[in-house]
């Protein structure tokens, strides 16, 4: 276990022979090896699942499963002896699917055990498994935690980078913490509580993350979306966000709250309904129409979707406000760099100097820089779309905090959240979104963490939610 | 128990920071690039020997460098200007992450229009005598039209069919070669007014008895220092970093996205009009296979010159400098009496060279970058 950044990631890449250590050896089995590639890594019978899967999404399940040893005949592909072969891994991982399928057809989840039945397949009795449920929907993560108890009855050593306390608690034996890129402790789980772990992970204690909640007085509405609906994503989405409260919006991936947050920007050409910005109707058909309604979007890809990175820091925060900041096309040089001081240090983005390009900046430091870019637009809507996702504890608390001061300056701001405790705090009203619908909304004091998650797993999991608790604890 | 532990996260994020945050001025990129120029140019000074050459006023004969001496020096500047202006309209399209294989096709076209049109004002034409205000600007306005306009709609290829940009510019490519050639009927277009040709491009000055055309590389420079004002301070230029840099993001970002294609490919074309323009008054004659081939030595002077084909990065002054190393050594070829079917061997090994180096250069800054980053996390 360990913050974003502690080195966890890195460390099972170097066990799978993706890094090179610097320094160092490693023994498997009292053998000393020295890894110069996966494949010495495959033979040593060391194999990782990727938090970022790796594969290649237009060939088949199939030709995924065997890639490195492919069967031949006469030189040419076997492909029943192919097809028979991957069927026979995926059945030792219980993944139900089709091997001809396209694997970029695949869900998450499915993609995830063709993954691990592809490690097995290289024989391996190793397994460093990187974040394997941070993009897994509950369902998808229980059978996967079936799954590795059944590797461990088999013999398997697994390694498993995880966020999460409570799968750590039921899935491991021993728990090693890493803080900044070193080692801290190694305890038997049963020697040690999830309290002494937090402490260990980030050095204080983690209940004093989020800003203290204060009872404001909500101003006119300022976004109303009726009857939002888009095919086979969302149905019948009605919310309204006024001015200083916060809309957390919670709800399981794949529930379809980013999506909303797409349509209400502007990126779903299929929406049907309205919505009202300021009491007026306006249908934002591009992301231009609704920056030009003072919308703002922090999408739950940074990268992706958020940043240039390759551009520098400065230029990143002025990107969608350059038609204030210029004259007759050409950039005011000093009207720019004002505002960018102004968000560097309102927002503290701690970068060696604003022309640095945004790559170099920490993840927390980066998620700084969208919101600066909204911030700099004025946008008097803004739509969080996992605001702290891959962001390291302390710039997390700043951007709680930010979030609450933006609130008390008289901003509407919509936050999705995965992670109960940020929607729970610092919302002032929770809606709950299952399945494409819009299955509760709830004032401060009724959204407890219990009702949020029954009514985001919905009733036939009511009785699987006690034992499971997700992100409940989450830190990442 | 982990009190001793230095605290990696500052428990008290507003703590406020006494460090200015300052601008510093953006570091000169191209200094790689005027370093094999000037080595380059040492290199053929020192190695191209000297020519004997009677001076034209005075009649006594000289000795003169084969590399160093007007004439030559004024011809390069010549065969750069085509190429550079070519290359700089390409790396604003290469900076969006596209690329656009018609610029050769649409110089020809552009060419061939303004012929056509010079033809008809000619000495011997069915206009001729009309006066020269109405002829010259009405020539630029032709190659200059006609290149703007092949590019726009290479532009509306690109962004309304949604075809990769490699494929749109290869169809078009082949189009306005052909529409050049079915307008020509293959036949060249010469005899056009001097007042154009001498009287404009090809105007001569005269220096230490050598005769040099300045115009070309006026308009080159010109062209350079537009494009570099405009990427450096127009909200549009930084809009083309910002979609090479990440497409999705600028439209995330509310940028126009597919208004800032349709104005690089329409820059590039517009481009191959003003070099189209400089050919005419410079030669004096276009026909149909004019600038065959051109787009891939365009292309590799703006790769050459630091614009990365990946998008996002790039600038005019680099392209400007790609061009101007390959025809030195090109020129260099010839002085060196390096046979010449040598030449491409050469120039693509310098190429391929050119972007290993540029890459290199390119890790090592990063590198620098962030170790400049890192003591500031914490």
């Amino acid at each position: 276990m360990g913050e974003n950044g502690a080195g966890k990631s890195t460390l099972g890449k170097i066990l799978a022979g993706i890094y090179r250590p610097d320094e160092g050896g490693l023994e498997v089995e009292g053998v000393e090896r020295r890894f110069n590639s996966p494949l010495d890594a495959q033979r040593a019978g060391v194999a990782i699942v990727h938090q970022e899967l790796s594969f290649c999404p237009n060939l088949s399940v199939a030709e995924n499963l065997c890639l490195s040893h492919l069967p031949r005949r006469a030189g040419r592909l076997d492909w029943p002896k192919l097809h028979e072969r991957a069927r026979f891994y995926l059945d030792q991982v219980g993944a139900e699917c089709d091997v001809h399928e396209e694997l970029g057809r695949l869900s998450t989840g499915q993609t995830q055990m063709v993954q691990i039945a592809a490690a097995l397949a290289t024989g391996a009795r190793i397994l460093v498994m990187d974040e394997p449920t941070s993009s897994l929907s509950a369902v998808e993560a229980q059978r996967l935690e079936e799954l590795i108890a059944r590797l461990r009855q088999n013999g398997a050593t697994i390694l498993y980078v995880s966020h999460r306390m409570d799968e750590i608690f039921r899935l491991c034996d021993v728990v090693t913490v890493m803080r900044d890129g070193q080692h801290v402790a190694t305890v038997p789980l049963a020697q040690t509580n999830e309290e002494e772990l937090v402490r260990q992970m980030i050095g204080r204690s983690w209940q004093k993350i989020f800003p203290a909640h204060v009872e404001r007085p909500a101003g006119p509405e300022r976004l109303r979306v009726v009857k939002f609906s888009s095919p086979g994503k969302f149905r019948d989405i009605n919310f309204s966000i006024r001015s200083g409260e916060v809309l957390g919006m919670a709800g399981l991936v794949g529930s379809g709250r980013s999506e909303v947050a797409l349509g209400i920007f502007g990126l779903d050409p299929k929406v049907s309904g309205s919505v009202f910005v300021d009491g007026k109707e306006a249908c934002p058909r591009c992301p231009r129409d609704a920056m030009k309604l003072g919308i703002g979007l922090v999408s739950e890809d940074r990268k992706g979707q958020g940043l240039v990175l390759g551009m520098e820091c400065g230029e990143n925060i002025t990107l969608s406000s350059l038609d204030r900041l210029s004259c007759g096309g050409v950039i005011r040089r000093s009207a720019e760099r004002g505002v960018i001081v102004k968000f560097f240090e309102k927002l503290c983005v701690k970068a060696a100097s604003p022309q640095v390009p945004a790559q170099t900046l920490s993840g927390g430091n980066q998620q700084k820089l969208v919101l600066a870019k909204w911030l700099a637009r004025e946008s008097r809507v803004l739509i969080l779309d996992e605001p702290t996702r891959g962001v390291d504890i302390g710039a997390k608390g700043e951007i709680h905090r930010l979030i609450d001061e933006l609130a008390a300056a008289g901003q509407a701001i919509l936050m999705i959240s995965s992670e109960l405790p940020e929607v729970l705090n610092l919302s002032t009203r929770v809606i709950v979104m299952r399945n494409g619908r819009l299955v509760a909304e709830l004032a401060r004091p009724e959204a407890t963490a219990e009702r949020v998650l029954k009514l985001m797993t919905g009733c036939e999991e009511e009785t699987s939610s006690g034992s499971r608790q997700p992100a409940g604890y989450a830190l990442s | 128990m982990q009190s001793d532990q230095p605290m990696a996260i500052s428990p008290e994020p507003v703590a406020p920071r006494k460090r200015a945050i300052g601008f510093k001025r953006p570091k000169f990129k191209e200094t790689g690039l005027v370093a094999v120029l000037i080595g380059l140019g040492l290199l053929l000074s020192i190695f191209g020997g000297s020519l004997q050459v009677p001076n034209r006023n005075t009649g006594e004969v000289v000795k003169v460098n084969k590399f160093l001496r007007a004439d030559n020096l004024d011809k390069l500047a010549k065969n750069t200007s085509f190429f550079a202006i070519m290359a700089v309209g390409a790396t604003f399209v290469i900076i969006t992450g596209g690329i656009d294989l018609s610029v050769g096709a649409i110089y020809c076209l552009a060419a061939v229009c303004g012929a056509m049109f010079l033809n008809r004002f000619g000495p011997h034409g069915a206009g001729a005598g009309t006066p020269a205000l109405l002829v010259v600007p009405g020539a630029i306005l032709v190659c200059l039209g006609v290149g703007a306009l092949c590019g726009f709609i290479n532009g509306l290829g690109v962004v309304g069919l949604r075809v990769h940009p490699f494929v749109i510019t290869l169809g078009t490519m082949a189009i306005y070669r052909g529409i050049a050639f079915v307008m020509t009927k293959a036949q060249a277009f010469t005899d056009f007014p001097e007042q154009f040709t001498d009287g404009f491009v090809r105007r001569e000055i005269s220096w230490h008895g050598a005769s040099l055309y300045p115009v070309p590389f006026a308009i080159m420079i010109g062209v350079t220092a537009f494009a570099w004002w405009y990427l450096k301070h127009s909200v549009t230029g930084r809009q083309i970093f910002a979609v090479g840099g990440n497409e999705q993001a600028s439209l995330f970002s509310g940028l126009p996205v597919s208004w800032v294609k349709v104005k690089v490919y329409t820059f590039s074309g517009l481009a191959a009009g003003i070099a189209a323009m400089i050919m005419l008054g410079y030669y004096g004659s276009a026909s149909s296979d004019a600038g065959k081939g051109y787009e891939l030595d365009v292309i590799a002077a703006a790769v050459v010159g630091g614009a990365s084909l990946a998008g996002g990065r790039g600038t005019a002054l680099g392209a400007l400098l790609g061009a101007l190393i390959i025809q030195v050594i090109n020129n260099g070829i010839i002085i060196l009496n390096i046979d010449q079917n040598y030449s491409q061997i050469i120039i693509g090994s310098v190429i391929v060279l050119a972007v290993l180096l540029d890459r290199i250069n390119n890790t090592l800054r990063e590198k620098r970058m962030t170790r400049a980053a890192r003591p500031i996390k914490n």
